[in-house]
């Protein structure tokens, strides 16, 4: 699959990364341990979520990739069963190994250690195809599912909408936020 | 060997979607005895949660495909996975190919003849018209194809479309209410649509025409039976290779069942329509059943889509109404030749429901933003969106196609493989399109408005109807060239897309088919 034909070839990095809040990300944050993915691994991604969607890391996004990549296929909320049904554990294992690479590459540190201005960096070079070290999973569509993946948790559930100050019109609640 | 067998039914349909659906109830209600066999779970009502998240367990969950060329990507997203299928969360879109579509070779000289006209499909049309309920203004849309009146007046102008609307008026095209099967009043003991843009996660209420309120009861109710879990991996032919027998299904445990019938229907989605009829090969059929022109698998189309963004300075309330759309223009369809370069016909849909999230969602239309310049966006998103998409039509030809690979599913079989490149006319005239929806929507007042990439949309043949078996790989009613008691229902059966969604059309064909089958029955069951 051409996975980058989801995202405008002339990326343009309009994002503000040095407005965006740090979120420092811990267990009191993330609820239980995660079942598949590994605590540093839910850190790494939490921390990149966040930076994509602030606001993501507080919503538990680690969680919901997490769990929604450890149980049955057919129940995954994920958007990547669109795009690439087999294999999920291995795609996020593999984009958070990609992460940590390209920070160790920059910055010989660890991605969990970067100020805003380095892991932003490693953002907007994944966002336009730019790393120097991480080449797979592609990052540029690694950043495709982990951004979705953010936003889901800060604007795609109710409290997210509520925040965007937009009706939910709900015909059947969900019965929790996924 | 297969580890069960059951006692034999009149009909076996594969697929619980619209088209399986759709056939199983006029079947059973002709009297036949029916069998289902979806691969997916069983679905209720209550599972339709308002939600983008959730509302993914409603997409395909089977085997993946297998995707090359420039137009093609999302597979999933496009089909469904339990009772009733992509019916579940299609978007109700209602449309007739217009009467060129069926003779594009005839007047162009490219791309194919269907074996039928407009006028042979146009009573199934106005059939399938009131049995789904579709609400619409034929009166305002002088450019589609004439027909019976709409069941129920259309669904309101929504603020998007008021928007937009100032754009269309100014470069001189019309944008008329949308024609939807979707309830703009109560019908035939179904809701009238709230608008509340939730179409894409089902519709529980029943406003939008969907299997589990329309097709499902009146199939029960005539005694069709619905077996889940069933993946349906072969269709088994007699000795002589001339009539089917039956077919083989897998269920979840892998385990290998025989369902008996006398007359096979897959109705599936297209592509496994035409895997299925691939992986049927034989001694007699060794390139796959019905494969006697040698084209089964080739002449897959799709729709190359455009989608037209842009911020508008009122609030348009973006996550109210539809999310099919709310205004049509098809004003200029018939053009097929519109530039030195350029073909095929394109039709706008203007005014979709957004929500914040999904692939279709407010947050994707802007893929590049992320961080605060993210949240900024869609601070503003969230009240002064406007979007619309057109379809453009894409050339049959048959080096698209599906086929089967050497990589094996996760039950051991050949994966399908599809096979998609836009004509390079075609392409010109999607490249036409982009610049127009970029020229209304400055027209209509937004200063920047942007085009998504090129995406497919929709997907439509591989197992080809047409009046020579040489060239074709069904007759007009979908039954196989090569197997009297085989027919395929679905959009796999489409020689040619034209530049609308295929749902009304697919309908006409399956009520036209159950005709035939029913007039048939003695010679059928034999």
């Amino acid at each position: 699959m051409k996975r980058r034909r989801f995202i405008a070839n002339t990326l343009r990095t309009a994002a503000l990364l040095g407005a965006v809040p740090r979120v420092v990300v811990g267990k009191s944050q993330e609820g239980d341990r995660p079942m598949s993915l590994t605590e540093p691994e839910a850190e790494t991604l939490s921390k990149w979520c966040d930076l994509l969607a602030p606001g993501a890391a507080r919503a538990g996004v680690a969680r919901f990739v997490d769990q929604n990549i450890s149980g049955s296929f057919s129940e995954s909320m994920l958007l990547l069963r669109y795009l690439d049904s087999d294999a999920m554990l291995p795609f996020y294992r593999g984009g958070i190994a990609g992460i940590e690479q390209e920070s160790q590459h920059r910055f010989a540190m660890g991605f969990a250690r970067l100020d805003m201005q380095q892991s932003g960096e490693i953002v907007a070079a994944a966002a336009q195809s730019k790393t120097e070290a991480w080449t797979t999973p592609d990052p540029n569509f690694f950043y495709f599912i982990s951004r979705s993946d953010a936003v889901d948790m800060v604007y795609g559930t109710e409290a997210g909408f509520a925040q965007l100050d937009i009706p939910y019109l709900a015909h059947i609640a969900p019965p929790k936020p996924w | 060997m297969t580890d069960h067998t059951y006692d034999a039914v009149d009909v076996v349909v594969a697929g619980s979607g619209i088209a399986g659906s759709t056939m199983a109830a006029e079947l059973a209600e002709a009297g036949f005895s029916v069998l289902v066999l979806e691969a997916g779970p069983e679905r209720k009502l209550s599972e339709m949660v308002s939600s983008q998240i959730w509302s993914r367990r409603l997409r395909w969950a089977g085997p993946e495909v297998i995707e090359a060329g420039d137009l093609v990507g999302a597979a999933n997203f496009a089909m469904g996975w339990g009772t009733g299928g992509a019916g579940l969360h299609w978007y109700a879109n209602w449309y007739r190919l217009h009467p060129d579509d069926f003779r594009v070779n005839t007047l162009h000289g490219k791309s194919l003849d269907w074996p039928v006209t407009y006028d042979d499909l146009r009573p199934w049309y106005d059939h399938a018209q009131a049995y789904f309920g579709v609400s619409g203004d034929a009166k305002a849309d002088q450019w589609s194809p004439q027909s019976d009146p709409y069941p129920m007046p259309s669904l309101p102008l929504s603020r998007q479309s008021q928007a937009l609307k100032k754009g269309f008026d100014a470069v001189g095209l019309s944008l008329v209410s949308n024609s939807l099967a979707v309830n703009s009043q109560s019908y035939d003991g179904r809701a009238g649509c709230i608008l509340d843009g939730w179409c894409d996660a089902g519709c529980p209420i029943g406003a939008l025409a969907n299997p589990l309120v329309l097709q499902w009861p009146k199939a029960f109710k005539a005694g069709a039976k619905l077996r889940h879990h069933a993946y349906v991996s072969k269709i088994t032919t007699d000795p002589s290779g001339k009539r089917a027998t039956g077919v083989e299904y897998l269920d979840e445990q892998g385990a290998r069942h025989f369902q008996p019938a006398a007359i096979v229907i897959p109705a599936c989605h297209t592509i496994w329509n035409a895997r299925l009829l691939l992986l049927s090969a034989s001694d007699h059929h060794p390139d796959g059943l019905g494969n006697g022109s040698g084209l089964l698998g080739r002449h897959f189309t799709s729709h190359a889509l455009t989608t037209i963004h842009g911020l508008f300075p009122d609030e348009t309330e973006p996550y109210r109404g539809v999310t099919g759309a709310n205004t049509l223009c098809l004003e200029g369809y018939d053009d097929k030749t519109p530039a030195k370069g350029a073909f095929g016909s394109r039709a706008w849909l203007a005014a979709q429901a957004t929500k914040p999230n999904d692939l279709l969602g407010l947050a994707l239309a802007r893929p590049e933003l992320y961080g605060a310049g993210l949240d900024d966006y869609m601070r503003r998103a969230a009240r002064h969106y406007g979007n619309m998409t057109v379809l453009c039509e894409e050339t049959s030809i048959p080096e698209n196609r599906i086929e089967l690979d050497s990589q094996k599913d996760r039950f051991g079989l050949p994966a399908a493989k599809v096979t998609n490149t836009l004509p390079k006319d075609n392409s010109a005239r999607s490249d036409l399109a982009k610049a127009e929806g970029l020229k209304i929507f400055k027209a209509a007042g937004v200063s920047e408005p942007w085009a998504g990439q090129r995406a497919p949309m929709h997907m439509m043949g591989g197992t080809i109807m047409g009046g020579d078996p040489a060239t074709s790989v069904t007759n007009s009613f979908g039954q196989t060239h090569d197997v009297e008691n085989l027919f395929v229902a679905g959009a796999s059966l489409f020689p040619t897309p034209g530049a609308v969604n295929p749902t009304a059309t697919l309908a006409a064909l399956v009520f036209r088919t159950a005709k035939h089958i029913s007039d048939n029955r003695a010679a059928l069951l034999r």
